[in-house]
């Protein structure tokens, strides 16, 4: 990808390469091969040298034996000028003097590897005080390597080809992260638009039913998750809630959360379960969802909540977060020690029942929000989080909510959870019509 | 935290002791070390928890997968010393439906399981 060249007319600076110079380099045959055999991808006469040095003597000579050799040369009378160039052209290999009016060879150097856009140009400095001193100077200051005004034309060919061999390196090592860049940046354009599908799947907070308002938060960790819930009004009367947990994290846990979701819906229930008993509806999907190749699976709360009759059924495999915090203070765990899905085909899960009254919370949550460590590895726990729910009382299911991502990270010390967190409340409110 | 495990026989099967975090982040090194043992035809292999510290979802689905596939080599896995903090994360799970859970070494080899 070079930029147009320039035209500031500063210096000396002429393109007096040709694209015919094959027939040249049949006058040294030797190093012709040597240049085939030794330089990556593209042909001799493909690549360019920009020779920047201010006595005209030297520079015209080895312009012309570069040109021999094949390249397309460029060429500067000093370093500012052979700045410009660079910029402009991005030659393969820049040979430069040391000594030099306005801008020496090693301030060069220096402006080079400063400027994130030259910094990775291949710089083969020359000299006639080629002391052990001077090169380690040159050296520190940015040139990759040396080149004495003495050396032979031998070891000009090999110094320069040298060069060119780890400018070519260096250009498909960028263009390789370029290609990466670009696949990585399409693929999060894909992670993203497949996490705003999932997204879509969970339902919006505010009254879902008569006398039940329901609050959630969705924070997945990597942009698309494996948590998913969902309530929806079954009839009148009746609500079907869930929150379920794919172990693992990224795609494959959003790909099978987003299939169980499909076998959750009423209509799948009815047709593969007869019922939608919550114990019954688990021990059906503990046969449908077994444990995968890679020991991923699923914890779940699954309830229905009779608001008529206010009774919630629920069943719960594997899956801790769920809380029921009572109106008179009281906050019931309600998981029971139980397999996760797919654990063991043969499980049956029970259905509990618990009554309920206006001023009740219900909390679903997956793991992601407690089982958050401290800098020394401490999780923060369920424990803490039913504190925080008793000492929040009967604030706002939005201020509890907030307050318990708040505490969670000041635990944890950033805001980046480890795992999917979501959490689902609903609160049977006062203004119960059925009631 | 990273895993250590380190593999000891004993009399009709194998004792693994794991070292550190069994988690996603250390699941590769888990799942190599039990399947190499699996594969030398271990009748019964003891898993011993008392150095780890956590374990995540994603190490106890692997459990969960180990257990299945001894079952399926018509071996047994179980599990020795877990912390009180795995202990929890266990039971919760009732992962010793699947995986006996024992105090000491003597009585994982004879199979008696204690209240875990």
């Amino acid at each position: 990808m070079r930029e147009a060249p320039g035209n500031d007319g500063n210096g000396e600076m002429s393109e007096s390469g040709t694209r015919d110079a094959s027939r040249e380099t049949l006058h040294e045959p030797r190093l012709t091969r040597d240049a085939s055999r030794t330089t990556l991808d593209a042909p001799v006469a493909g690549q360019t040298v920009l020779v920047i040095d201010d006595e005209p003597t030297a520079r015209v000579a080895l312009v012309a034996r570069l040109k021999r050799l094949g390249y397309r040369v460029l060429q500067a009378d000093n370093g500012k000028a052979g700045l410009d160039i660079l910029r402009y052209e991005r030659p393969d290999l820049t040979i430069l003097d040391w000594m030099m009016p306005e801008m020496d060879g090693p301030s060069f150097c220096e402006v080079v590897r400063q400027d994130p856009a030259l910094l990775s140009s291949q710089i083969l400095m020359m000299t006639s005080n080629d002391q052990p001193e001077q090169i380690a100077e040159g050296l520190a200051r940015g040139a990759d390597d040396f080149l004495s005004k003495a050396a032979s034309k031998y070891e000009i060919t090999a110094r320069v080809q040298a060069g060119i061999r780890a400018a070519a390196l260096i250009r498909r090592l960028e263009d390789v992260t370029a290609e990466i860049r670009r696949k990585q940046e399409a693929l999060e354009r894909e992670l993203q638009s497949a996490a705003r599908y999932v997204e879509s799947l969970l339902p919006a907070s505010g009254n879902i039913a008569p006398g039940v308002r329901m609050v959630c938060l969705y924070r997945p960790s990597l942009g698309l998750g494996g948590d998913l819930f969902n309530v929806v009004p079954w009839s009148d009367d009746l609500l079907g809630l869930y929150l379920l947990d794919a172990s693992g994290h990224g795609v494959s846990p959003a790909l099978r959360s987003a299939s169980f979701a499909t076998f959750l819906r009423r209509e799948s229930l009815l047709r593969h379960v007869g019922s939608s008993d919550p114990g019954a509806v688990l021990t059906e999907a503990n046969k449908h969802f077994p444990l995968t190749e890679n020991g991923h699976y699923f914890t779940i709360v699954f309830a229905t909540l009779d608001v008529r009759c206010h009774t919630l059924s629920y069943a719960t495999a594997g899956h801790s977060g769920a809380f029921l915090h009572r109106h008179s203070g009281e906050v019931c765990r309600m998981a029971r020690p139980n397999l996760p899905l797919g654990f063991d085909p043969s499980t049956v899960y029970g259905t509990e029942v618990l009554s309920v009254e206006p001023g009740d919370r219900l909390y679903v949550l997956s793991d992601g929000l407690y089982e958050v460590p401290d800098s020394t590895g401490n999780l923060w726990g369920q424990d803490r989080l039913e504190q925080l729910i008793r000492t929040l009382g009967h604030r706002p299911l939005t201020e509890v909510l907030s307050g318990a991502v708040t505490e969670a990270v000041r635990w944890l010390g950033h805001e980046q959870f480890p795992d999917d967190v979501a959490v689902m409340a609903l609160e049977l409110t006062e203004a119960d019509t059925h009631a | 935290m990273a895993m250590q495990t380190k593999e000891r026989p004993v009399a009709n099967g194998v004792v693994l002791d794991l070292a550190g975090d069994l988690t996603y982040a250390n699941r590769e090194q888990f799942k190599t070390a039990v399947e190499a043992i699996r594969q030398k035809g271990c009748r019964h292999l003891i898993l011993n928890m008392a150095e780890v510290r956590f374990v995540d979802s994603s190490g106890l689905g692997l459990l969960a997968l180990v257990s299945q596939n001894f079952k399926l080599s018509q071996a047994k896995v179980s599990m020795l010393k877990p912390q009180s903090y795995v202990r929890e994360i266990m039971s919760l799970a009732n992962i010793q439906k699947l995986i006996p859970v024992y105090d000491n070494e003597q009585d994982a080899l004879a199979g008696q399981q204690k209240a875990a």
